[in-house]
């Protein structure tokens, strides 16, 4: 598997049903630094997070995801494999 | 055994097996193709079928229109002791679903393994089982719990909001008009209505300052007008109503944060159109748009906002201290330690924070180690 495509962050949001807001809330509460801006950067794929905030963003949605009844669809960062890396 | 229509952009394709009819949905349903759909879904129950499958793996699209097809089909199939079941891989749909409440009221079983193998690429292939039992439509009185949050976005809200009319309409037996108004920067304006009579009818209350979607947006309070021959508290804007056909008219208050900030007005061509369940109904529906907007957060006040930010800050020092504690116990990095809660989480479906708050809590009972 390459990369994941930067924006697709922002889709695992949407599919969450939760506000930038809410997603930062979650984030925050799990030790996330960044502001919320930042976050929503990170979201679009305007700036790269280091693999521990890409982490808890991912784990915050996670955690909605189950919530919801389902899985835990988001990758973590060390679960990506990088050709060539 | 397979029968086939096709339509524009929409077809359903009817297989049966081990008692079930199976109906797969493919391309959209809007409100072009829904009335075909209601159409075959209405045949196959007409013919006995008792337990129905409706497979939305193939589906791209659907509209408020669809969902009132499910509701209605859901709700026949209830009277006669049938069950509906329905497979979505689609998002979207679950989350229509899920935002409108539909599926909470009528008995969601959502299927353990919808998430579990998907990739990123793959978020529209998976299988999800939403098995509607024998509660159906009556179940709805009961589905005034928040339970979903949804983006803060306008167009959003209003598609929600127009699904929940589209299947208050559905559901609430005198209707023959439903919209919901909402205070916009100050103004009431109708975000969502059934038709262009009754978007009239509720412009005819903005116009006049009164009526019972007016008083129910500002008094936070239900009015009903029973019968508008006799009505006599909205001089000016009852004259209009009636010459419109309207006869019937219940408007129940949506409230968020306990303040009033619209109403859901449901309009009947006859008096006395309105029975008690019919307005316990109204109020279930009313409870569920007000929960919408309530989510949406977009209006939050400052003491809520202040109340969450709070609980997360309390949480997030704890998840601190349970790294702190995994760091000394096992002599590992910080990064390690917050990854062993987060494998944790992960493994058992619960909470980090849950986590993190039994390991703190364990350090103060005593020394036993909590498993990891």
């Amino acid at each position: 598997m390459t990369e994941a495509p930067l924006d697709v962050l922002d889709l695992f949001r949407i599919d969450a049903a939760l506000s930038h807001g809410d997603l930062w809330l979650r984030y925050f509460e799990l030790g996330g630094m960044s502001t919320g801006l930042q976050l929503e950067a990170y979201l679009y794929g305007a700036l790269r997070p280091t693999s521990h905030d890409h982490d808890i963003i991912a784990h915050a949605l996670n955690e909605r995801f189950v919530e919801l009844g389902g899985n835990h669809p988001v990758p973590y960062a060390g679960d990506e494999i990088t050709p060539g890396a | 055994m397979t029968a086939d229509r096709a339509l524009s952009d929409f077809s359903v394709a009817a297989s049966f097996s081990d008692g079930q009819v199976i109906l797969a949905l493919e391309g959209e349903v809007d409100v072009l193709s829904a009335p075909e759909f209601g159409a075959f879904f209405e045949t196959m129950i007409d013919r006995g079928h008792r337990s129905v499958v409706l497979d939305l793996a193939r589906l791209r699209f659907m509209d408020a229109s669809g969902l009132a097809v499910i509701a209605q089909g859901a709700d026949r199939l209830e009277v006669t002791g049938g069950t509906l079941t329905i497979r979505t891989p689609m998002a979207l749909i679950g989350r229509m679903l899920d935002i409108t409440g539909f599926a909470r009221l009528v008995q969601l079983e959502p299927d353990e393994s919808k998430y579990g193998q998907l990739g990123l690429e793959q978020t529209a292939d998976g299988d999800s089982t939403h098995s509607y039992g024998a509660t159906g439509t009556t179940g709805m009185t009961k589905g005034t719990t928040k339970f979903t949050s949804i983006h803060s976005d306008d167009d959003l809200i209003d598609g929600a909001l127009r699904m929940a009319v589209s299947l208050a309409g559905v559901a609430v037996g005198g209707a023959d008009g439903v919209s919901v108004s909402l205070r916009r920067r100050g103004i009431l304006t109708t975000v969502a209505a059934t038709d262009q009579t009754i978007s009239t009818m509720d412009a005819n209350q903005y116009q006049t300052g009164e009526g019972p979607c007016v008083d129910a947006s500002t008094k936070g309070r239900w009015f009903h007008a029973e019968s508008l021959e006799n009505e006599t508290r909205w001089p000016a804007f009852t004259p209009r109503a009636r010459a419109l056909g309207i006869h019937a008219i219940l408007s129940t208050p949506l409230l968020v944060e306990e303040h009033p900030v619209g109403a859901l007005n449901i309009y009947s061509l006859v008096p006395s159109a309105f029975s008690v369940q019919d307005q316990k109904l109204a109020a279930a529906f009313a409870a569920q748009a007000s929960s919408i907007l309530d989510d949406a957060s977009a209006n939050l006040s400052d003491d809520a906002l202040s109340i969450r930010f709070q609980g997360a800050l309390r949480a997030r020092e704890v998840i601190a201290q349970a790294q702190g504690i995994l760091m000394e116990r096992d002599g590992i990095s910080e990064q390690d330690a917050y990854g062993a809660l987060r494998r944790f989480s992960l493994g058992n479906g619960r909470p980090l924070s849950e986590r993190a708050a039994n390991i703190v809590a364990s350090t103060r009972r005593g020394p036993t180690d909590p498993d990891d």
